[in-house]
């Protein structure tokens, strides 16, 4: 294995508040990462930093060997560096289809095949397949989601940042789409970092987890590591009712806990 | 992607109805109301491969008009060039301009871009008025050559430009290019994460439609063989905007049917003399009341819709 990002001393402020601080960590090529923290702690911050939504104080960020400092959200995406938003943003009063067409026209990947027919063939893959031709304002929720992933794929990441995939969704979408994402971390061998709140379904698709507050990086460990760790379980977990050795049996959204 | 068979046959018909209505009307007068009017039709559909498809609302559309006039005035008085020569040189001057007022304020969020091309539009016409020893101020320039003598033959050479500038605006809106402006107008950020330049994109698509606006500008200069600083006039870009709304936005010919009509409407209003405005606000109102969504493209896609 070999680190595909290298995040190294990250911070952020926003005027008085320190949204992140010093954030630090190794994403090795072909694993399956968590983001964990309470409300406010960062995650989406650093999500921002690392994809140069918003440009970053001091620190470094090594993707794919090479820095990231200061370069546009597209170039991002262009070495390989794919997000999706926590809340939906698809183009509204385009089809489904349309939609992911924009994302095969990015400058990485224009020349594998014509546009139509990759993105039909990433739609099939996220189980959007028939309803190509139908206008976003009419998906569910669900399907907004997998109509994000299949976008962000459509850039053939090597690194895929999901921000809250499962919020929002009701509890017959989440299996399914857990199962999505499992799926093309196995299959694909995709490099994942997920933020994420439901907690079950997060522990069980993650190797590692990152654990945040306050902005700053608090543990970093195994799933069945970072429940025990005082320091999580002080700052988030501890206050709802935790089982940790039943994970499996805690299912509950606990993010605004 | 190209054009759907039913398309190219309505373009023949409609540019085939616009070569008869001179010959119907016969009279310079009537074929002078529809030069101008296929003018407004350019103007307007490059205003809409811009704005109508990015949804970045261009205030200032006239500068672009004013840039291409004048131009064309400047090098045909000033110079004595052909009268030829305006029609590569207007765009190109369109395009310096839209590159000044683009560049900076089209990588910006809100209404900075908007805000430029009306002030933009706003300081030209004064800096002609300024500058009076050069663009000769109020009274503009005059004397400039027709590019050909006949008004019936100039007539379809403007409509030869404008059937060609809606049938590439059409093709490039239809094109993948197309689906980018439109992802644009749909959210920006989605667009970046998406590996999407939108910064070029905005700035190429103003490119594209000042050169055409400027072109526009040019024909329009050489058949009032004269340009004044109005040409610059918010009211002219306002103009512009409404005749897009009326035709339908983002759909390209449906403006430039919205200009030939209301250009049209103006003129054969003036038989209420003193209640022309009234008149035209009040249809103005109706269309936009009942038919937001325009009239002409909504109208064409029903119609589509039966026989293709």
């Amino acid at each position: 294995m070999m680190a595909l990002l290298e995040v190294y001393g990250l911070n952020k402020r926003f005027r008085g508040l320190h949204a992140v601080k010093d954030v630090s960590f190794t994403l090795q090529t072909g694993s399956i990462t968590g983001v964990l923290g309470p409300n406010g702690a960062g995650k989406t911050t650093m999500f921002n930093l690392l994809t140069g939504f918003i440009p970053f104080d001091t620190g470094t960020v090594n993707f794919d060997g090479q820095s990231l400092a200061r370069l546009a959200p597209h170039k991002i995406v262009n070495r390989g560096l794919a997000r999706t938003f926590q809340l939906a943003r698809p183009f509204v009063g385009m089809t489904v289809l349309e939609n992911v067409e924009v994302a095969c026209l990015a400058p990485r990947v224009r020349g594998e095949g014509k546009a139509g027919v990759r993105a039909q063939a990433l739609l099939d893959q996220v189980g959007l397949g028939e309803k190509s031709r139908h206008f976003v304002d009419v998906l569910s929720y669900g399907d907004l989601r997998r109509l994000e992933i299949a976008r962000a794929l459509a850039t053939r990441p090597k690194l895929l940042l999901l921000d809250e995939p499962f919020a929002g969704l009701g509890a017959g979408e989440i299996q399914p789409l857990a199962d999505l994402i499992r799926a093309l971390h196995r299959s694909e061998g995709l490099t994942i970092l997920i933020i994420e709140h439901k907690l079950r379904e997060f522990m069980q698709l993650v190797q590692e987890v990152i654990a945040m507050d306050f902005g700053e990086v608090v543990a970093i460990g195994t799933p069945a590591v970072i429940v025990r760790n005082p320091r999580v379980v002080e700052a988030y977990i501890g206050k709802v009712e935790f089982d940790a050795p039943g994970l499996a049996t805690t299912g509950d959204d606990v993010g605004t806990a | 992607m190209g054009i759907h068979k039913v398309d190219r046959l309505a373009v023949l018909l409609a540019s085939a109805a616009l070569a008869t209505a001179p010959l119907l009307f016969g009279s310079t007068y009537a074929t002078g109301v529809l030069t101008v009017a296929l003018c407004f039709g350019m103007w307007a559909a490059s205003w809409d491969f811009m704005s109508g498809l990015t949804g970045r609302e261009n205030f200032g559309h006239a500068l672009f008009i004013g840039a291409g006039a004048y131009t064309a005035g400047f090098l045909n008085v000033e110079f004595g060039l052909s009268p030829w020569w305006s029609l590569p040189a207007a765009p190109v001057c369109a395009v310096l301009f839209s590159l000044v007022l683009g560049l900076p304020t089209l990588r910006l969020k809100g209404p900075y871009f908007a805000l430029a091309m009306l002030s933009g539009a706003a300081v030209m016409q004064n800096l002609t008025i300024i500058f009076s020893s050069y663009t000769g101020g109020q009274d503009g320039l005059n004397g400039i050559d027709p590019i050909l003598n006949s008004p019936l033959a100039y007539y379809y050479l403007v409509l030869i430009f404008l059937v060609a500038t809606t049938i590439i605006l059409k093709v490039i809106a239809n094109s993948m290019w197309g689906t980018l402006l439109r992802a644009i107008r749909g959210d920006e950020a989605s667009c970046q994460a998406s590996g999407i330049n939108v910064n070029f994109y905005k700035i190429a698509s103003l490119m594209i439609s000042a050169a055409f606006a400027g072109l526009g500008g040019a024909l329009y200069a050489h058949y009032q063989l004269q340009v004044g600083p109005d040409l610059f006039a918010v009211v002219l870009s306002i103009n512009i905007i409404i005749m897009v709304y009326v035709g339908g936005l983002g759909s390209i010919y449906g403006p430039v049917g919205g200009a030939i009509l209301l250009s049209v409407l103006t003129e054969s209003l003036r038989a209420f003399s003193e209640y022309r405005l009234w008149v035209y606000t009040l249809v103005l109102i109706f269309i936009l009341f009942f038919m937001p969504q325009g009239l002409i493209a909504p109208l064409w896609r029903r119609i589509r819709s039966y026989v293709a």
